[in-house]
């Protein structure tokens, strides 16, 4: 796939991950479809660096739940700045809950949010990217698709499934010229009240489990997904690329790189 | 390896792999709730199976998508028996839609009672168990939980979150004695293709060129053949005996060895 121009649909761009990927293509000269829960309230510094660059954004809220609607918003996105070439999910909420006492509310807004909006985003964006037989499709994933946390199950089971949603897609959207990727990212600054346990210690000095002791940032993983959406990764299909320091593979706590 | 005198519950148990592994389990002297859905039909014939071997068993309906359903079932299977040891939980839906004609409501129904049905049966089980510090939980998954196989996205999504349900589950109930393992079957003769609502996974020009390239059975199942569900039951009931009380949060590939070719 050889782009001229990126257009790149970030599913949450109200985030930190979402504004860091924003700032990493306007250094390609993207235009953007950007969903935005503030509206682009949130986003207001990242638009202008849009606009300065000379490319267009397009602001939307919408429940990426919703077929018809991601549809209506790719189709009208496709008439103004061109058909979706990377697709960047990177929606997430973590909510704490247990096996024994969480709830249905908890587990269905958990895979509405991790999953469900990842599944919709493929389908509709995979629609379009199938007529250009090209795209690349990225999905912001965690360590936890793999690791339990012991304190948020909703959060490892949603992310479980779509690391298999990356597998099956990459084999039927790969035979459309579309590469399907996921980042299985580690901690980083905050994780340890996020994922706050009483079963599992890994977040204690979760810092000093990165083998070098340093976090990584969100321009590393914007670094990473612009890497995956480029031509410089056109064998790169159905991975997941562990995007943690070495964090996950720590065993001796005696080892490590504590001051 | 003793099991005899364990309560079981199997849900999906009219067809396929719960119907061998309720029989298997009956056979070896477990009292095994069969757990059915729609027809009872089929949990009719693994009764009819069980009564032969001279085991014991209890019929049992719930959709399994649905929370009351799943604790009314599992208070009358403890009413009826006095607890629940052991629990397989296996009934799961497959539908075979391809990416691009899934809707929203088959996305949601297969999550409900591959994951959602999965996680409401372990919590209504639990209570019984910890009351005993001791059960037993068994998670069929498929081979589909690692590996893309270009027959269902959705169901390998749901198999996928089955992966990490099983790893969750299993450091969370440590504390109260439970252990909870999956078992990831490759292909399974279940016969008569028992998941009425599944389409076939080829269209009708790919199960022509499938057939006309059929290959050696051993080029495909190392063994020279398909599993049964006896070589699943045979894998539960060690599972569910005391001799694999450190195991737990393991998944357990079970297919001849046809994922490695």
């Amino acid at each position: 796939m050889l782009l001229s121009t990126y257009v790149v649909f970030i599913t949450d761009s109200d985030s930190a991950s979402g504004k860091a990927a924003i700032r990493r293509f306007i250094a390609e000269g993207a235009h953007f479809l950007l969903n935005s829960e503030s509206g682009g309230a949130a986003l207001s510094a990242e638009l202008k660096l849009v606009e300065e660059s000379g490319k267009q954004a397009i602001v939307v809220n919408i429940d990426l739940c919703k077929h018809a609607d991601v549809m209506d918003m790719l189709q009208y996105a496709e008439q103004q700045i061109g058909t979706v070439t990377t697709l960047v999910h990177n929606s997430k909420v973590v909510l704490p809950s247990s096996i024994e006492y969480a709830d249905e509310e908890q587990f269905s807004q958990s895979i509405a949010v991790n999953a469900k909006s990842a599944f919709i985003c493929t389908q509709a964006a995979g629609k379009l990217m199938k007529e250009k037989q090209a795209g690349t499709i990225i999905y912001v994933s965690s360590i936890h698709a793999e690791k339990p946390t012991g304190s948020a199950f909703t959060y490892s089971i949603a992310k479980g499934a779509v690391n298999m949603l990356a597998k099956e897609a990459a084999l039927v959207l790969g035979r459309f010229g579309i590469r399907v990727n996921t980042i299985e990212t580690g901690p980083i600054e905050g994780d340890s009240q996020l994922f706050d346990s009483t079963i599992s210690t890994l977040y204690n000095d979760y810092e000093y489990k990165v083998p070098n002791a340093v976090l990584g940032t969100q321009e590393d993983l914007a670094e990473l997904i612009y890497f995956l959406s480029s031509d410089a990764s056109t064998y790169i299909n159905g991975a997941d690329i562990r995007l943690d320091g070495g964090f996950l593979l720590h065993y001796m706590n005696v080892k490590m790189k504590k001051p | 390896m003793s099991i005899a005198g364990k309560i079981a519950l199997v849900t999906g148990a009219g067809t396929g792999i719960g119907k061998g592994v309720a029989v298997e389990l009956a056979r070896r002297g477990v009292q095994v709730a069969v757990h059915y859905n729609q027809s009872d039909a089929g949990a009719l014939h693994t009764k009819q199976m069980i009564d032969e071997l001279g085991g014991s068993c209890l019929l049992v309906q719930a959709n399994v998508a649905n929370k009351l359903e799943i604790e009314r079932m599992v208070s009358r299977i403890a009413e009826h028996y006095g607890g629940v040891d052991l629990l397989v939980n296996n009934a799961a839906l497959q539908l075979n839609h391809p990416l691009f004609d899934y809707s929203e409501a088959d996305f949601d129904r297969m999550f409900n009672i591959n994951l959602k049905g999965y996680w409401q049966c372990i919590q209504a089980v639990v209570p019984y168990m910890k009351a005993k510090q001791f059960g037993r939980i068994i998670l069929m998954s498929s081979v589909h939980s690692k590996r893309p196989t270009d027959f269902d996205v959705v169901y390998s999504m749901t198999k996928g979150g089955i992966r990490m349900l099983g790893r969750e589950s299993a450091i969370e109930l440590a504390q109260y004695g439970i252990t909870v393992n999956t078992i990831e079957p490759g292909a399974v003769d279940v016969g008569k293709q028992s998941a009425r609502e599944s389409k076939p996974f080829m269209t009708a020009e790919e199960m022509d060129k499938h057939k006309r390239q059929s290959r050696p059975i051993r080029e495909k199942f190392p063994l020279g053949r398909v599993g049964r569900p006896l070589d699943v039951a045979q894998l539960v009931c060690f599972l569910a005996s005391d001799e694999s009380e450190f195991m737990t949060g393991s998944a357990i590939r079970l297919d001849g060895g046809s994922m490695l070719l």
